[in-house]
């Protein structure tokens, strides 16, 4: 037998078993699911789904669009504005320090300055574009059309679009919030903050909040009930564990910030006294609740990274990563640690010293997890056949980064270490470390791998190259000599320093670091100007990787699939085969999409979308209606609330249309081809 | 890939000399530096520190060989086979069992390894930080009073067993050597840390709490210290020193400062003291023996004997003195320190006056 | 372009189920996650702030007793047992939105919006038999703050029951907002069994000296 005739014989033997697997499962035969073959129109299907999906043109289509695609590039696209203008903050407060005594900023400036480099960083750009790719990416992975709420996903974008502006504008007009992205009370009190600054800043935590809950309920739930058939959460991809995992801490995590933030604009706005000492409230309380946050919101921003990681390792190792089960529990693990190790912010508080031990200990626990993906990486590496191209150049920058952040991280966890280096300098290069090491170089590793999927061109591999050399360098050189800075004394947040303190080389140092990196940064913008337009065209799979995404075109279409696919195994494309089946009977004259089971992803009913609608734009207008003047005064709440209401009343008795608006278009659209043999659906009333 | 160099090995060759320059004793001198104690706490704090680190070091390097080892067989392997290979060659879908044995065995050796380090440094940090909490000698300790505001530091020397020995001073803290002294901490406004890196790691300073600390110092000579938590506008320059002297040296400063403020000998100075009652230094300062009583500024009683002004902002010359006197904005903006608008005259008799207070 | 290909058909599959299988019931857990967290570090503020008192309620500056006044019970338990009673036509509704009976669900939701309504009322009641005001010191604070957030819950779901109310006696009774029913249905319940522990919280532990 031939080579090509024994391949088509084991093709033809593993149809027959998925046949089999499927007539077997009673409960797929109950609920009608039926394994067949087919002639399949695709051009036909290709074009009933794209008049029913494609987003449309215009400023109206803007608006109202609702395709996870389409937001999360806004979300990545914004969030990476917002990732250059923290670095613009950044390069301008390297500047100021780079000699002791600097002019370049004063005091007020400065403090405005560090605090809108970290908030922006924490809320505006490390959190939204880590959900921002899991929205865009997880859909695909999963093997589904769009995320769960569509509509929901719209008004997250305009939360958070709205809380930047709000603060960006703040911040041009002078009022840019200077009591630190922690806003620690008293400091950002009443009594220590007059003016709207700090208002601002709560303020701003409000919406980035709404729109990462709101994402994170997307993810978790499109991971659970829209998994192609197949795809247990055996075979869920490393990269959608983490979205899943890390979106799950949003879901606890966020809700202590809230009231940190809610609890601190009411006693800045209405006289409450939740931290006024004189009136019983406790200034220690709000580190409590804000760190209980604060702490999970590092791994966050850092898990989604990870699963970058992971993607690009079995890409480019060409193997799968070792030790599935261990990284996935490291994971939750991970996770769970990651609540119960506050306290290692607040060692310097007069707290009970028996309590602080228990929280050493958890802290460094934390890094037994860590150590065993890192670990699982690199006996990846080890057995897999390298490919050195950028996104593993990437992820190798982010090994080394990575592990000596973590290496500090324990350092920090010993309680009389961290007395002497809390809150200096040696704090800054940890979490720069772990933070850039860990969750940017990732990040841009990520978009080497995933911009030809995104926009169907490859970014240069040579300016890929410089690019990584450049942030590599320049990174070490700004962040290394803090670690230095610290231990000779250096307190964080200090806007100059006296030249007899002798701090002022090491600062030199890292100020022309600070030149480097930002030219790396230069080097990948200009790279992706340059391939957006002139970027070698990368067709569906150039890397021949492994997940779902690659199944489809790059960029994909609306509809992202025009056959779900069924999945076989962790490492969907390269474990599937010609001859897998696909999903069939999908209404393609209406946003459709199948509801698998949680566990199994067996499927479990079929499931209209909502298309394009304008009311999340206005709900999230009402919402900034409420918030915004809210700083001045409380009854723009009442308002805000009416509004919403009324917008959400619009919402809801809106017909959601599943598909795209009849009005748009001249007619109504032709009524779209069935696919053969399929009935017609039947009524709703018998579903049940 | 074919034009690739080797451009990990120089990355590691930098990294290794920074993390070198670490340990070279010329980075560990300074005046305000955890590195260079001069205090039993700090040493052990020290001591910790250098076990963390090389240890820390030792796993770095081993990653890193591992990572570089891993890419280097990669490049080995891939001249062994052919040229040809690109990045769309097949996935090795199923590793060799003994290959994936020996990696699971190598994955779980590290994490018991991970765990069995983490335990060492639990319990190092564990014994250290039980060392830190308790002086070894408890008798006859000497407590002085920090107090933390917007940005400065109000010292009090308490006496329990004399109401009249206590007197306050600001940002300069003496200390007899070999004598563990008793901090009391607390702060008015915002919350402030107390830090002398020489000596001992930080305390916070929180409204509406006392928090108490010891320190020891163990050579005599000057220590800097700064406020370590965000505190607004001026954090940056609210710095203070300690002075450790012998103990006999010591007492000679206490009995100077429990004293009240020399009468004014020169006629110049004797000029001073009246511009000072006049101007608006008296709303807030006190000197002891005069009128001037308010507790807003810093007590101004022996300020010519102070080493810096301004919260360790400047050094206590004349000229300097001068310019924060007159325009203490430009200095330090947003201290609440006004502007003094004084005749030339004027102002050189204050400062004759201000300096003759030792 | 055809080609033949193996597939699973789904076109037979139903288009809506109820519980587990939807979506919808899974986003709404979501949200009732969040807020159940909110409550919880809400309750443990409640704590934190009650250890840094010797007396609670604390003394008022105005009272010369060590006490100040305890929360008065009338309103606040007239309401628990309002808002127990609220679940049945909840319930009702509930289950006849399975059924597709659509005249017990018109009943059922529309006594639920008037439960709704008399149980925001009452909390209106509550707020002033605190006996402090927000601004009077942290108890203050924090109590109006936990009566305050339930009673936006209140009235979220409330509202939420008042749009389906209108959908089910205006426009039709179709599959989607049956399941959507029940899924207000888990919302109203959670209202009513985060505010036991609440109520205990609130209107109990200060009468446990």
């Amino acid at each position: 037998m031939s080579a090509a005739e024994t391949e088509e014989a084991a093709r033809a033997a593993e149809a027959r078993r998925a046949e089999t697997e499927l007539a077997r499962n009673p409960d797929l035969a109950a609920r009608k699911v039926r394994a067949d073959r087919r002639e399949l129109d695709e051009a036909a299907d290709r074009r009933a789904l794209e008049r029913t999906w494609a987003s449309g043109r215009g400023l109206w289509a803007w608006l109202t669009t609702t395709n996870h695609k389409d937001i999360s590039a806004r979300y990545i696209i914004t969030a990476f504005v917002f990732f250059l203008l923290g670095g613009v903050e950044a390069a301008v407060m390297r500047l100021q320090l780079a000699r002791p005594e600097n002019g370049v900023l004063g005091p007020d400036l400065y403090n405005q300055v560090f605090t809108m480099h970290g908030t922006t960083m924490m809320f505006l750009f490390a959190v939204p574009i880590m959900e921002g790719i899991g929205l865009y990416l997880v859909p695909l992975m999963i093997g589904t059309r769009n995320v769960a709420f569509p509509r929901m996903n719209a008004y997250g974008y305009f939360a958070y679009l709205f809380g930047g502006l709000f603060l960006y504008v703040s911040f041009f007009l002078h009022t840019g919030p200077d009591a630190g992205w922690f806003a620690y009370v008293p400091l950002s009190g009443p009594g220590y903050s007059p003016g709207k600054r700090v208002d601002v800043w709560a303020q701003m935590i409000t919406f980035t909040e709404i729109a990462a809950l709101v994402g994170a309920i997307e993810i978790v739930v499109t991971v659970f009930k829209q998994r192609a058939p197949g795809m247990t959460l055996n075979r869920v991809p490393l990269f959608v564990w983490t979205q899943v995992i890390s979106s799950f801490m949003i879901i606890f995590g966020m809700p202590a910030v809230m009231l940190a933030s809610s609890f601190l604009a009411s006693d800045r706005l209405i006289d409450t006294h939740f931290f006024n000492p004189a009136e019983g409230g406790d200034a220690l309380l709000y580190q409590h609740v804000f760190w209980f946050f604060g702490h999970p919101e590092v791994y966050i921003i850092f898990l989604p990274a990870l699963g970058f990681v992971s993607a690009i390792v079995a890409a480019f190792a060409r193997r799968k990563v070792f030790g599935y089960t261990a990284m996935v529990l490291s994971l939750i693990a991970t996770a769970f640690l990651g609540f119960g190790l506050w306290v290692h912010h607040m060692f310097a508080t007069p707290l009970p010293q028996l309590g602080q031990s228990f929280f050493t200990g958890a802290s460094m626990m934390i890094a037994i997890p860590s150590g065993v993906q890192i670990f699982c990486w690199l006996a990846t590496l080890w057995g897999g056949k390298l490919r050195l191209k950028t996104p593993l150049l990437f992820v190798l920058g982010f090994v080394a980064i990575f592990t000596l952040g973590g290496l500090t991280g324990v350092m920090l966890a010993a309680v009389p270490l961290d007395l002497q280096v809390h809150d200096t300098y040696f704090v800054v290069a940890h979490f720069h470390y772990v933070l850039i090491g860990g969750a940017v170089f990732p990040l841009f590793g990520a978009f080497y791998y995933w911009a030809p999927k995104f926009m169907g061109r490859m970014l240069s591999e040579r300016a890929g190259r410089w690019n990584f050399w450049l942030m590599f360098v320049g990174f070490n050189l700004v962040f290394f000599p803090m670690h230095q800075l610290g231990l000779k004394g250096m307190p964080r947040r200090v806007y100059t320093y006296l030249p007899e303190t002798g701090w002022g080389d090491l600062n030199l140092l890292a100020s022309l670091g600070a030149l480097l990196l930002t030219a790396g940064v230069a080097v990948f913008l200009g790279n992706y100007l340059w391939a957006r337009r002139a970027g070698e065209v990368a067709g569906d799979n150039p890397w021949h990787a492994p997940g779902l995404e690659w199944a489809t075109a790059s960029p994909p279409p609306a509809y992202n699939f025009v056959y779900l696919p069924t999945v076989q195994g962790r490492y969907a494309v390269w474990e599937s085969d010609a001859d897998a089946p696909v999903v069939v009977g999908l209404k393609t004259d209406c946003r459709e999409v199948l509801v698998t089971h949680v566990l199994d992803a067996a499927p479990g009913h079929r499931y209209q979308l909502p298309g394009p609608s304008i009311w999340p734009l206005l709900v999230a207008l009402a919402t900034a209606a409420a918030f915004a003047p809210g700083i001045f005064t409380p009854w723009a709440f009442a308002v805000g609330a009416v509004l919403a209401f009324l917008a959400l009343f619009g919402w809801f008795w809106s017909d959601p249309k599943s598909g795209n608006e009849p009005g748009r278009a001249a007619q109504p659209a032709p009524p779209a081809p069935q696919l053969e043999p399929t009935p017609r659906a039947r009524p709703l009333e018998e579903g049940a | 890939m074919r034009r690739a160099r080797a451009p990990l090995c120089p990355t590691l060759a930098r990294l290794g000399a920074a993390l070198a320059c670490v340990s070279a004793a010329a980075c560990r001198r300074g005046m305000q530096s955890a590195l260079d104690p001069a205090g039993p706490q700090a040493r052990r704090i020290e001591n910790l520190w250098w076990l963390f680190f090389y240890v820390c070091a030792a796993v770095f390097v081993l990653v890193m060989v591992w990572t570089l080892a891993a890419v280097y067989r990669a490049r080995v392997r891939r001249r062994e086979t052919a040229t040809a290979l690109d990045v769309t060659d097949e996935p090795e879908l199923a590793p060799a069992p003994q290959t994936e044995r020996a990696l699971r065995n190598v994955v779980v050796g590290a994490t018991a390894l991970t765990v069995v380090i983490l335990f060492v440094f639990l319990v190092a940090s564990f014994v250290t930080g039980r060392a830190l909490w308790e002086p070894a000698d408890r008798t006859n300790q000497l407590t002085v009073e920090v107090t933390g505001q917007q940005w400065w530091w109000k010292v009090r020397y308490l006496d329990a067993a004399n109401a009249q020995n206590v007197f306050t001073t600001a940002n300069e803290i003496h200390i007899p050597t070999n004598t563990p002294v008793t901090f009391k901490l607390q702060a008015p406004d915002v919350i402030h840390s107390f830090w002398v890196p020489n000596l001992m790691g930080k305390k916070d300073l929180i409204p509406g709490q006392i928090a108490y600390l010891w320190l020891q110092a163990d050579r005599p000579g000057t220590y800097r210290g700064q406020c370590a938590e965000y505190c607004g506008m001026q954090h940056a320059h609210m710095a203070f020193y300690v002075v450790a002297e012998p103990p006999e040296q010591f007492a000679a400063w206490l009995t100077r400062q429990r004293m009240a403020a020399a009468q004014p000998a020169s006629a110049s100075a004797q000029r001073g003291q009246q511009v000072f009652m006049n101007a608006p230094c008296v709303m807030c300062h006190t000197i002891r023996g005069t009128q001037a009583g308010s507790g807003i500024g810093p007590d101004l009683t022996h300020v010519g004997s102070r080493t810096t002004i301004a919260a360790g902002t400047l050094p206590n010359e004349r000229g300097h003195l001068a310019n924060w006197v007159a325009d203490a904005q430009s200095v330090k903006p947003g201290s609440r320190m006004p502007p003094n608008s004084l005749s030339p005259e004027d102002l050189q008799a204050l400062l004759d006056y201000l300096q003759s207070l030792q | 372009m055809s080609a033949s290909r193996n597939v699973i058909d789904v076109s037979e599959m139903p288009t809506h189920t109820f519980d587990v299988g939807e979506p919808v019931w899974w986003g709404n857990w979501g949200l009732l996650a969040i807020e159940t967290t909110m409550f919880g570090i809400l309750v443990a503020t409640y704590f934190y702030l009650r250890q840094r008192y010797q007396f609670w309620p604390p003394p008022l500056h105005t009272s010369p007793h060590p006490f100040g006044p305890l929360p008065e019970l009338p309103a606040a338990t007239a309401n628990v047992v309002l808002l127990l009673l609220g679940c049945i036509p909840m319930f009702v509704a509930d289950r006849a939105a399975r059924r597709g009976d659509r005249r017990a669900v018109r009943v059922g939701l529309a006594l639920c919006l008037l439960f709704g309504a008399v149980s925001m009322t009452l909390r209106g009641f509550e707020f002033a038999a605190v006996k402090f005001r927000w601004d009077a010191n942290a108890y203050g604070s924090v109590v109006w703050f936990t009566l305050g957030m339930h009673a936006l819950h209140l009235l979220t779901v409330t509202l939420e029951v008042f749009l389906l109310t209108l959908w089910v006696f205006l426009r039709p009774f179709d599959m989607k907002h049956r399941v959507d029913i029940t899924v207000v249905a888990v919302y109203w319940y959670w209202v009513v069994a985060v505010w036991l522990p609440l109520y205990a919280m609130v209107y109990f532990t200060p009468r446990l000296q």
